[in-house]
């Protein structure tokens, strides 16, 4: 059996269906339906969190943390794409301290299946607090004008100034990028980290708590246009519904401004939890209340 | 990062400078360090700072295409401003391209302080700083006022220079050697690079630029007229394409690349350490750190090489003695050494020489390039010795520190200890490589046609990067790629053979086994009486046996077959996927499995004393001529055992079969011409 002359490989290459690199694994293969940059065999090894164990934190174990009640939170919930096992180490390595940016829309995309599941509990939760089930009336039409839930605002974490420089990007903010372009979701800056912590990678539970306490402070460049902001969309955060019933255009009948706070993810959720205390205050010093929620691209 | 960029008229010639601590320059070119040498400070005119902070691959590109208009002497802050707008107007086009003509996050600050040196430099200086804010500010460390910080300085310079000598690194890469050697200027390092960059003892450059790096060398190598002919035709066409607009091939060569692997860069991104929404990054050599167009990539100055030319060439017989090495190890070691010792061609941009010694397999290369290690060490020279394979670094760097105990040797791979120990000798895989810059006269490449050297252009890049200039390269391979049996045949490439093994005996030639492919065989469950008969040929005579798969996945079907089939014989499996494989290896080595099912993996490097090689499915398209040789050459290592048996079992013949077969012959037969062979083969 000999060999095809190379003339003949190159030219029937061109007949053939393209198969491309795949970036995790970097062998010529099949391109998976989630991305065209992932093989079929590497996407079907993700790990999704399809349903989360722990409601709060989004975890596919059971949650002792969570149960365990201790800090309170400003966070209602977080909501994670996949669950971090040595994989997904792998890959955020690859994206976050090796640089290899095409891992980005990748990751972006992994993050935006974790908005939808965010997005359809909550529709599903609306649902059953008005009692309406529309699903046994048209079981594949949802009228989306009355229950679709969209978020209002995205929050990335920031990272300490000589991080950035030394990495290039923020990944978070990256992620955020991300999303907003799929979803449409304005991004803003909101947070500055007010001091450098050694990386949390290195700690325990306890000292991660302790050292995010104060690491989070407002974006101070971009506070006016945070404040402008809220004022435009005041009108979009006006429930209809109550308004019947009160008659009058009352600015206390405006629904909390939805945050989500994003990053690629969450551990103990002490960074998150401090980020969304900064939020709220910055929120709340604009006279809107606020529901905050996170989103990450694993849970570990 | 950000550099400042200046220009200085110095004894009459202007020059562009780049900088990363300014504060340092200012005084270099005010005499500060200069207390000797009067005269030149006196030459010394203007200083127009251009910029204290741009992105560092703008900057490196102003210095690089500085041309030298007279009349720069008379030019003002607006003309210097000018120049420096029409020099960068590709970059700064593309950077609002990108930003679809919104603001421009990086304006070019031109400094306008025409520094009158017998004027009132102070005045520049301070206005410098305050431009420079507060970002900045941390990184000259420094105060450069009295003696002591100067003296300090100085020193912490020379230590630097000494401790980047020969390499090439990133900026984190340098952190990391500081860290371990002198942590106390990684909080300073920039005063001490900028010091020792002004001494000419530092390149600065950036990671990644445009233009190809050694374009001529490259060619220059291939050493034939008509690909000289050939470059004309090309330059004159991509001047033709560069008046039509750029296209294709044209386009591809004048992106910017990559100056550690070489490597054509086409992937961009924002960048936080430059500021531009369009920094271009290498993706080749992403494992070894991120080259970007912003990134610092400092390397020495080129060191002085060792003078192995035209010294008299170390007497042959007396390291053969030395090193105990047979008469055809001898001959070919000193043709090698002669070959190091001849003057060079001249030329006008010199590149490595290269030395091909072939080997057959189980020759005794190792022992082959003692010799040739000691005379580059002897004469003061640096010698480093790179293979693309790991375990083959860990198998001979006790054996290297063993022959040369007066050294110390640095042995690198990914994750090893010693990655930052200075030596003159290296051992290291051919990725550690990258790290270096023009740093050796000697590199010696084993096994160059494996995995993953052999086809990979960034790794050859990395290797000629490593080599000085005026050094040599030296080849060792059992299968030489075929460019290179080709430039032997046409006598382009110096060369050395060995035909014969250490232990004087010919190489065991295979014979041929005609069974159905093992698809089918392992589909019946059946195999082949003839493959069985050789197997337990091969199993009377007490020899541990090597079967050659060519899929991973035949493996696992093939091993209860096997066993069903040979009762009391210890039969394993393993492949690259195999977690155990090391446990494995280690056992067959012990003697603990007599037959193991494997696939390419072990092709080389596993020496058994008594064994035997099964290739199934020789004829398959993953074999080529170099692996069968290699497979083949498993077999008869051992001086005990000279005469092992291979097979070929497959269904066909093919022609890397018998190639294979026929380059064993021949090397038989020159062995046997030359009279290296001990007897009269045993067959």
């Amino acid at each position: 059996m000999t060999s095809k002359p190379e003339w003949l490989n190159s030219f029937l290459s061109l007949l053939s269906s393209s198969s491309s690199e795949c970036l995790a694994c970097g062998k010529q293969g099949r391109a998976s339906s989630l991305s065209p940059v992932l093989c079929v065999n590497c996407a079907a090894i993700i790990p999704w969190i399809r349903t989360p164990r722990c409601p709060k934190c989004g975890r596919h174990v059971g949650c002792p943390d969570c149960s365990r009640g201790g800090e309170p939170s400003h966070i209602l919930y977080n909501r994670s794409a996949v669950a971090y096992n040595s994989v997904m180490r792998d890959w955020l390595g690859r994206y976050k301290y090796r640089g290899n940016e095409r891992y980005a829309p990748l990751l972006g995309l992994m993050l935006e299946k974790a908005y939808q599941m965010l997005k359809v509990q909550h529709e599903d939760a609306v649902y059953q607090n008005a009692f309406i089930r529309p699903r046994s009336a048209f079981p594949f039409r949802r009228s989306t004008s009355t229950v679709s839930w969209k978020a209002d605002l995205l929050v990335p974490v920031p990272v300490s100034e000589p991080r950035l420089v030394e990495r290039g990007f923020n990944q978070a903010e990256r992620l955020a990028a991300e999303l907003s372009w799929r979803t449409g979701i304005p991004v803003l800056p909101l947070l500055v980290r007010t001091h450098h912590t050694d990386k949390q990678s290195f700690k325990g539970r306890a000292e991660r708590l302790t050292n995010m306490k104060h690491a989070f402070g407002p974006n101070t460049s971009i506070i006016e246009n945070y404040s402008n902001w809220l004022m435009e969309i005041t009108d979009a955060l006006s429930l209809p519904a109550v308004s019947i019933d009160s008659a009058v255009h009352d600015t206390k009948h405006t629904r909390p401004v939805r945050i989500i706070i994003v990053d690629d993810i969450y551990t103990t959720g002490s960074t998150i939890r401090a980020c969304a205390d900064s939020v709220r205050q910055m929120t709340e010093a604009c006279s809107f209340s606020s529901d905050i929620y996170s989103l990450t691209w694993a849970r570990s | 990062m950000k550099a400042a960029v200046y220009a200085v008229n110095h004894k009459g010639i202007w020059s562009v400078r780049i900088s990363v601590d300014l504060q340092i320059d200012i005084a270099w070119w005010s005499g500060k360090y200069k207390r000797v040498k009067v005269d030149d400070v006196a030459m010394t005119g203007k200083m127009v700072i251009l910029s204290t902070s741009m992105p560092l691959g703008w900057a490196v590109k102003l210095r690089d295409s500085f041309v030298h208009p007279i009349e720069m002497q008379h030019w003002g802050a607006d003309f210097w401003d000018r120049y420096v707008k029409e020099v960068l107007k590709e970059e700064r086009g593309a950077e609002g391209e990108v930003r679809h003509g919104k603001a421009i996050v990086a304006p070019i600050g031109i400094k306008d302080n025409l520094n009158e040196r017998e004027g009132d430099s102070i005045r520049v200086y301070n206005e410098a700083y305050s431009e420079r804010g507060l970002a900045e500010a941390g990184t000259g460390a420094y105060e450069l006022s009295g003696w002591a910080r100067e003296e300090q300085l100085e020193y912490e310079a020379d230590m630097l220079s000494e401790l980047v000598n020969g390499r090439s690194l990133l900026e984190t890469e340098l952190m990391a050697l500081l860290s371990e050697h002198y942590p106390t200027l990684t909080e300073h390092w920039r005063s001490a690079a900028q010091l020792a960059h002004l001494k000419g003892r530092l390149k600065l450059e950036a990671a990644v630029m445009a233009g190809p790096p050694h374009p001529r060398a490259a060619a220059a190598r291939r050493g034939d007229r008509q690909l000289s002919f050939a470059a004309g035709g090309l330059v004159w066409a991509s001047a033709v394409a560069r008046r039509l607009g750029w296209r294709g091939a044209a386009r591809r060569r004048a992106l910017p690349r990559c100056q550690r692997c070489g490597s054509a860069v086409t992937a961009r991104t924002a960048c936080a350490a430059c500021g531009l929404s369009a920094c271009a990054y290498c993706e080749a050599c992403l494992a070894l750190g991120r080259g970007r167009a912003c990134a610092l990539l400092l390397r020495s100055a080129a060191l002085p090489s060792a003078l192995l030319r035209s010294r008299a060439v170390p007497d042959p017989t007396a390291a053969a003695r030395r090193w105990g090495l047979s008469a055809a190890q001898a001959e070919a070691a000193g043709a090698a050494l002669g070959f190091m010792a001849e003057p060079r061609k001249r030329s006008a941009d010199p590149c490595p020489e290269r030395f091909l010694l072939w080997a057959v397999t189980g020759a005794g290369k190792t022992e082959m390039i003692f010799p040739l290690l000691e005379a580059v060490l002897a004469a003061g020279g640096r010698a480093l010795v790179a293979t693309p394979r790991r375990d083959v670094v860990l198998e001979l760097a006790p054996r290297l520190t063993k022959a040369f105990p007066a050294e110390t040797l640095a042995v690198l791979y990914g994750g090893s200890p010693d990655r930052w120990i200075g030596g003159r000798l290296a051992l290291a895989t051919t990725h550690q490589l990258v790290r270096f810059y023009q740093s050796f006269d000697l590199v010696i490449i084993d096994e160059l046609d494996a995995y993953p050297y052999h086809n990979d252009p960034m790794l050859a890049h990395a290797a000629e990067q490593a080599c000085k200039r005026d050094g040599t390269f030296i080849y060792l391979s059992a299968t030489p790629p075929k460019e290179l049996q080709q430039q032997v045949r046409k006598s382009q490439l110096a060369h050395a053979r060995v035909p014969v093994r250490f232990h004087g005996h010919p190489l065991p030639v295979p014979k041929h086994l005609t069974i159905p492919p093992l698809f089918v065989c392992l589909k019946r469950r059946v195999l082949p009486k003839r493959l069985l008969q050789a197997i337990s040929r091969s199993l009377a005579r007490n020899a541990q046996i090597f079967m050659f798969v060519s899929r991973i996945a035949h493996i696992e079907p093939l091993l209860p077959i096997l066993r069903r089939n040979l009762p009391g014989v210890v039969v394993a499996g393993t492949s690259s996927q195999d977690p155990a494989r090391a446990d494995k290896v280690k056992a067959f080595r012990n003697r603990e499995i007599s037959l193991l099912v494997t696939t390419t993996i072990l092709e080389r490097g596993v020496t058994i004393p008594r064994s035997d090689v099964i290739i199934l499915d020789a004829d398959n398209s993953l074999f080529d001529e170099a692996s069968l040789v290699q497979m083949a050459g498993r077999a008869g290592r051992s001086k005990d055992d000279p005469a092992g048996i291979v097979v070929f079992a497959s269904p066909h013949w093919s022609r890397p079969q018998r190639s294979a077969i026929s380059q064993i012959r021949t090397m038989n037969r020159m062995a046997k011409r030359k009279g290296h062979l001990r007897k009269e083969p045993l067959l």
